[in-house]
């Protein structure tokens, strides 16, 4: 890394901090249902839809009646994104004649976009028609963001309301989240995206003959290329925006067509953390205390930028295997160093390294470098940040949601030690929450340990891997933390695109959505119907930098005891080998 | 339950004209209209517009007068685009870089400074003594047997040459299936190990590799005991018998493939190094002066490097593309000297 890097970084975070307010405040007033700037142009839109679907807006829900809703809406959008997979071949805008997805994989993208992970087990131009990424993906991608703002929303009211069942109507928070905040985003990121080369067409891939003769993978002689197009820029901006990760085209990001220039890169970085930061403030907002917002969010600083400097320094190092041979790993002002296998020279390693940790901090999973190549501990950043249950930043709505409920895990084991009950804003924190705060953090451990451990007991899971050694199994575990913490990053490597790996990921990746939703949308309940304690000298404050420690600390603490003996057999035993092999 | 499926469906429906319809379509619309060339991938056209390329897409160049774009995992097809994946620690990554350097890495000081390490690679490998035991090429494939299989497989050259060794060995294949009783139709691949570990007793300080013998067209594999074979699979274990050899330092993204195999940029670090072949080639067709047209060529270089953000976000990058397609407008169609 080298001066460059770093400059690049700190702007990053000054933008990113910056735009929390006013975007936070922005989503505050639209969840209020306060005039927000742009209800005049979109209020009529707004009613139009509720009165063709029937929707009675100021109808409200109770806990369950908001989560068979929520459900119900993402079944029915799982169902239709299978559909038109399976049938892609007997539909229109289909230039390149694809034919129809395999059943395994149609169901494994499916589910992958109707929880929001955007796991790609496919490729996408040489799978998917432009009609299937546009219907069955980009509609998943703004409606599975919408329903986790939804049932962030749902929460918050469960904390501020009183004596009351009903936590809001799903149908409004959906559609408010899709029409105010997420389509509009979209469309300003995607109109800078497309001023920087990102392709936005709907004809076929051109053909072009190239300079010069040369032979392609099987060593047969070529002198044509195919350039590949389509309506990349819509669903690119909705992807970052929408922590989905779902790229147009294979290697995602890193595709030149997809990122082109280091502006777009560092816009498109910026759309993954955006939203899950500004809503911190929107949260502190609505719970009349803006001072909850930033302690939240000073949490998960507190865990991101330790791990990114890890990243950084991991990969600026380089791979002492190359520098043996003597390959040049210093950065200067010619060159960016460090390791650059799977790493386009556009971005170098310090926009590389900020992107993996950005996208796996939030449950984004896009990438704009191979995470697989990536040395040891570079690796181990991803993998881990994954690993803490997304919720530094998260997943837009679910990954606040999921800091909430390890908010209440920490106020909870602060109150035991002094042994007073718990309270969380005003709630006091009873059995019910707790047990159903532990099925939220203890699930998706689960998933991913399970999981792992059923897939290398398997030849179908073992026949998967691509790197010898330590680095097989890291890639295997990084797929089940992933798909179990609905990520979508991938060792790109590992061969998933077969029955085994897309039926097991896709059990991952909707349980980890989905059995999370409803606990927590049983603690909504749950506390809405309690009334607000008012605060006593027991009372544990909440928007201190002791809370803001101690919160950081539970969540690495939970990770770290459930993920550290996994770690072992993976990314660390791949890095003292590492060490141990190119030693002199 | 009724009321919410239709509130499903129609929010589904409604969001599908909204998001995938009415949002794409104005896109298109500003794309087509505001940002034309950009939007279809900015394709680039010759004099008689003829496409030629799309600027982002790295072409195929292995010609000595063009710089060379970064290595590609996919060989640079723009329909499938990827990357290796290999871990830090794959002997395959190592053995790619290596390969890519046996040929062409220079000594930086010593008595030897400024010259190729390749010749003392054949010489030493025709010693045929690696790590005090004799048979290098029996030591290679025994170490690496995806690196003795891989070569069997990448040209049917190389595999007829295993078939011609099975026929006269005869007792190496049977003590090859007694040792593998669960194979016993072996493909030649299979026999990559047994094939090497025979090859280098009969043919010591030799190696099996693709020649045309003079007076012939066809190719065929032969043992030789120079060439870019073996300067390019042996020069690791060369290294490792020379860790003090003072080698010239080679910039990473010139033997580090890219993430989408199609990254359309190299480092200027990458083209200046690349530069004296190109010279010289240039030189060498134009029947120019070399140092001339070095020259000619850093300027172009210099002009056409960009550093990101204005050079606030990375270090100076070229686009390969563009920079050959303009060496061949400058130097191909046109005599030396006229401007």
């Amino acid at each position: 890394m080298n001066i460059y890097a770093a400059i690049e970084i700190a702007v990053f975070f000054v933008i990113l901090l910056a735009l929390v307010k006013p975007l936070g405040l922005y989503m505050a007033r639209v969840y209020r249902g306060t005039p927000c700037g742009l209800n005049q142009v979109l209020l009529p839109v707004e009613r139009l839809i509720y009165r063709l679907s029937g929707v009675r807006p100021d109808s409200e829900m109770t806990w369950q009646r908001y989560a068979v809703a929520m459900l119900l809406f993402n079944l029915i959008g799982l169902l239709a994104v299978y559909g038109i997979q399976r049938a892609q071949g007997w539909l229109p805008l289909n230039p390149q004649h694809l034919g129809p997805v395999s059943p395994d994989l149609a169901l494994n993208t499916a589910v992958s976009f109707a929880s929001n992970t955007n796991w790609q087990a496919y490729s996408g131009e040489s799978t998917l028609s432009y009609l299937s990424q546009m219907l069955g993906l980009t509609v998943q991608n703004f409606l599975s963001a919408a329903t986790g703002m939804a049932v962030l929303v749902a929460f918050i009211r469960g904390l501020t309301r009183q004596k009351v069942a009903e936590i809001g109507n799903f149908w409004v928070d959906v559609t408010r989240s899709t029409l105010y905040i997420l389509l509009p985003l979209s469309f300003v990121l995607a109109i800078a995206l497309v001023s920087q080369g990102v392709v936005q067409s709907f004809g076929p891939a051109v053909d072009i003959t190239t300079v010069t003769a040369s032979t392609d993978a099987e060593g047969k002689p070529v002198q044509t290329q195919q350039i590949p197009q389509g309506p990349a820029a819509s669903q690119i901006a909705i992807k970052q925006l929408g922590t989905n990760g779902g790229g147009f085209f294979g290697v995602n990001s890193a595709h030149p067509l997809e990122n082109p220039t280091p502006l777009s890169n560092f816009l498109q970085v910026l759309a993954i953390l955006l939203i899950p930061a500004a809503l911190c403030y929107t949260f502190g907002d609505l719970v009349g205390d803006t001072r909850q917002g930033w302690t939240l969010l000073a949490s998960m600083l507190l865990v991101f930028v330790p791990l990114l400097a890890l990243g950084l320094w991991a990969e600026s190092v380089g791979n002492p295997q190359l520098a043996d041979l003597g390959v040049d790993a210093n950065a200067s002002l010619q060159q960016s160093g460090g390791n650059l296998e799977g790493k386009e020279v556009r971005f170098g390693v310090g926009a590389s390294v900020l992107w993996s940790a950005a996208t796996t901090a939030a449950s984004n999973g896009s990438v704009n470098a191979m995470h697989d190549s990536f040395t040891p501990l570079g690796g181990l950043v991803p993998m881990l940040l994954m690993q803490l249950g997304e919720v530094i930043f998260g997943g837009v709505g679910s990954g606040l949601y999921g800091l909430l409920i390890f908010a209440i895990v920490a106020v909870f084991i602060a109150g035991l030690m002094v042994g007073r009950t718990p309270e969380y804003l005003g709630k006091k924190i009873e059995a019910f929450e707790m047990k159903m705060a532990a099925l939220v953090i203890l699930i998706p451990p689960t998933i991913v340990l399970a999981g792992t451990a059923f897939a290398v007991s398997f030849d179908a899971g073992r026949a998967a891997v691509t790197n010898p050694g330590p680095h097989g199994f890291s890639q295997i575990l990084y797929a089940l933390s992933s798909a179990g913490n609905n990520n979508g990053s991938a060792f790109a490597g590992l061969g998933v695109n077969n029955v085994f790996y897309n039926s097991l990921l896709a059990i991952a990746m909707f349980g980890s959505r989905f059995w999370l939703i409803i606990p927590v949308l049983a603690i909504a309940g749950s506390l809405a119907r309690k009334k607000q304690v008012p605060i006593s000298a027991g009372t544990l404050p909440t928007h201190t930098p002791l809370f803001v420690v101690l919160l950081a600390g539970i969540v690495v603490l939970v990770g770290a005891l459930t993920f550290v003996p996994a770690l072992a057999l993976g990314p660390i035993a791949e890095h003292l080998q590492l060490l141990s092999d190119s030693a002199p | 339950m009724l009321a919410n499926l239709r509130a499903s469906l129609w929010l589904l429906g409604l969001t599908v004209l909204l998001c995938c319809v009415a949002y794409p379509a104005v896109l298109l619309v500003v794309g087509q209209t505001v940002f034309r060339s950009n939007a279809e991938g900015d394709l680039i056209r010759d004099r008689d517009g003829k496409v030629v390329g799309a600027r982002l897409i790295a072409q195929p160049f292995t010609e000595d007068q063009y710089f060379h774009p970064r290595p590609s995992a996919v060989s640079y097809n723009g329909a499938a685009s990827g990357a290796s994946n290999w871990g830090a620690n794959n002997y395959l990554l190592r053995d790619r870089v290596a390969r890519t350097l046996g040929p062409i890495v220079k000594y930086r000081g010593g008595p030897n400074k400024g010259q190729l390490v390749a010749p003392d690679i054949e010489k030493w490998f025709q010693q045929d003594r690696y790590q005090d035991n004799s048979g290098i090429v029996a030591q290679w494939a025994s170490a690496h047997s995806t690196l003795a299989t891989n070569w069997v497989k990448a040209d049917p050259l190389n595999a007829a040459f295993v078939i011609t060794w099975q026929e006269g060995h005869s007792d190496d294949v049977a003590q090859w299936k007694k040792d593998n009783p669960s194979n016993p139709e072996p493909k030649p691949e299979d026999l990559a190990v047994a094939f090497f570990t025979s090859f280098s007793k009969e043919n010591p300080g030799k190696f099996p590799s693709g020649v045309t013998p003079e007076g012939s067209t066809d190719k065929k594999s032969e043992p030789v005991s120079e060439g870019s074979d073996i300067q390019s699979i042996f020069f690791d274990m060369w290294r490792q018998e020379h860790p003090d050899a003072d080698l010239e330092q080679i910039p990473g993204d010139m033997v580090m493939a890219s993430g989408s195999g199609l990254d359309p940029h190299i480092t200027l670090a990458n083209a200046t190094y690349q530069l004296d072949r190109v010279a010289a080639k240039w030189a060498e067709t134009s029947k120019g002066d070399v140092a001339t047209v070095r020259n000619e060529i850093q300027k172009l270089l210099k002009s056409n490097a960009r550093a990101p953000l204005g050079g606030l976000a990375g270090v100076p990058i070229v686009n390969v593309l563009e920079i050959n397609l303009a060496l061949k407008d400058r130097y191909s169609e046109r005599p030396l000297g006229d401007k």
